[in-house]
């Protein structure tokens, strides 16, 4: 009788746990969330764990990305005094170190801070002596890409679709009209000293005019 | 005993399995059959995109196979049906219908077939493999400002789009209204749909002319309605006056734009997105795992400015 205790409940507990580790592989069903793609997205973009099956809202974002990554990572953006000589040395060789490129064949953007002095306030720019050089920084109107692919910040994979994609840049579009070019309206005479961050498309070869047509992110009085 | 044979059976099965994998994985593609499903062989583009990815993928090693879907979602379903039951390793895939042709890429994905989508997106992150696309929003917006510098500020225009339920019709419309609506002087009198395709365009214009003689522009959500778009104001005898814009690079636009017919178009790269999807299968198909699952193309403007640059679908 001793015997049979023992083996009796040896052999059922060597099978629960083998059977464990067999069904770690081979596991009966899985739980699966029941989620949206939209909702999926969106828990991806905000880097939240919480999948909220709301539909992505390109406004509500930008609004927070302006506010939480872009003002800060503005303040790191590349220094005018190390991009300018280079870029006038070597277009091809200052793109290779400085610029960010989206997808595959698209331009080279950069994205950097400077301070100037203006020379000149036209209908849609404002040119500044930087470093020696003139750049343009953009007043408006602003269409494109430039701010959101110039950052580097974002990427098309952390969004639902194109479609969404491309709302960002309408949104950041927006919020450059309507938060930076006042500004720098507004501050922009003839021999005033500005400091500003911005996004700038790469040149592939030094042309005539501005070095660089800027779309400014942020407009400070000059230190 | 016989119960922990059984589960030492079981769990010696799991873990070869495991192990098995990545043999499998890294196996030759010789004698490998790779589908080519394309969304209509009925107009020039689609070709060199079809012929591209068949072509490329033979250099890799693979038999080829071109499957014209011809824009007809029912036939797109048919092939994937027959190409999943007769064992192609990888499919590269035009859809017909973003949304539409998701359960199709699923079924294969199920089936264990690979799909990489090219030139046009399904509107779905975890059924491709990848999707190589087109920058349609962006090539729209260079587009539009080139629209803005030749009819100017004001004016009216006629804005014909493709196939309602493709994503590229609809980034290509609001990359150029992102532009020319933040002109007020610029009215859009009619918009509609001509399905990409160039009778279709030519029929719709000649309508639309009626009701609307005296435009300034039409803008196509592609080139073949460019070009039928082009044959309705040559009839009409107003094609020295309506500017015509378009979207794709087809050689025939391409030359019409150098003899000042069609003001501008937009370069996509056929060649250079059928070639990275067909290399993407081959990667997948010896092992690599890792791909992004939207990789945008850049595009081009072309106009009479820098159109020597540009033929054959693409650049020189």
């Amino acid at each position: 009788m001793a015997v049979s205790v023992q083996k009796i409940p040896t052999i059922p507990f060597a099978a629960v746990c083998v059977s464990g580790i067999a069904l770690c592989f081979f596991p009966l069903f899985r739980v699966v969330p029941l989620q949206t793609k939209g909702a999926v997205a969106t828990a991806a973009v905000t880097g939240s764990g919480d999948a909220a099956p709301a539909a992505f809202d390109p406004a509500a974002f930008t609004e927070k990305f302006w506010r939480e990554r872009l003002t800060p990572a503005a303040a790191r953006a590349t220094d005018s005094t190390a991009l300018v000589p280079a870029l006038r040395r070597d277009p091809a060789a200052a793109a290779k170190q400085f610029a960010r490129v989206a997808g595959v064949g698209g331009s080279g953007y950069y994205f950097f801070r400077g301070t100037g002095r203006v020379t000149a306030v036209e209908r849609n720019r404002v040119l500044l002596d930087l470093d020696g050089v003139t750049v343009a920084l953009g007043t408006g109107p602003l269409f494109g890409n430039t701010v959101r692919d110039g950052t580097g910040l974002l990427n098309v994979n952390d969004f639902p679709g194109l479609a969404e994609f491309n709302a960002l840049s309408a949104e950041l579009n927006r919020l450059v009209e309507a938060q930076v070019f006042p500004v720098l309206r507004e501050r922009a005479r003839v021999g005033a000293t500005l400091a500003f961050a911005g996004c700038a498309e790469a040149p592939e070869s030094i042309e005539s005019g501005p070095l660089l047509v800027v779309v400014p992110v942020e407009i400070s009085a000059a230190p | 005993m016989i119960t922990l044979r059984l589960i030492r059976l079981l769990v010696g099965a799991a873990l070869a399995a495991l192990v098995a994998l990545p043999v499998h994985a890294a196996a030759p593609a010789a004698g490998q059959r790779v589908a080519v499903v394309i969304s209509t062989l009925n107009n020039p583009w689609f070709v060199v995109l079809a012929n591209t990815a068949r072509d490329r993928a033979k250099e890799l090693g693979y038999d080829a196979t071109i499957f014209d879907s011809q824009n007809d979602p029912a036939k797109e379903s048919q092939h994937f049906d027959n190409l999943i039951a007769s064992g192609y390793a990888a499919v590269l895939f035009n859809c017909t219908d973003a949304r539409g042709s998701i359960a199709n890429v699923r079924r294969a994905k199920a089936a264990g077939v690979p799909v990489f989508c090219m030139d046009r997106e399904i509107e779905a992150n975890d059924a491709a493999t990848s999707q190589i696309l087109s920058d349609n929003y962006s090539g729209c917006v260079a587009l539009g400002r080139y629209f803005v510098e030749q009819v100017g500020e004001t004016g009216k225009y006629i804005e014909l789009l493709g196939l309602v339920a493709d994503t590229n019709t609809w980034n290509r419309s609001k990359g150029f209204h992102s532009v020319v609506d933040r002109f007020p002087g610029l009215k859009l009198v009619a918009q509609q749909s001509a399905e990409f395709d160039r009778a279709k365009a030519l029929e719709v214009l000649e309508s639309l002319l009626q009701r609307n003689p005296d435009i300034d522009a039409v803008f196509c959500g592609n080139d073949a309605m460019a070009m039928g778009a082009y044959q309705a104001l040559l009839a009409a005898g107003k094609a020295a006056k309506v500017k015509v814009f378009g979207f794709d690079g087809a050689d025939d636009v391409v030359k019409s734009v150098a003899e000042g017919k069609i003001t501008a178009t937009v370069m996509q790269f056929p060649k250079t997105m059928a070639r990275s999807a067909a290399e993407n299968a081959d990667k997948y198909l010896k092992g690599e795992r890792k791909f992004p699952q939207r990789t945008p193309v850049a595009v081009e403007l072309v106009t009479k400015a820098n159109v020597k640059k540009f033929g054959d679908y693409g650049r020189k």
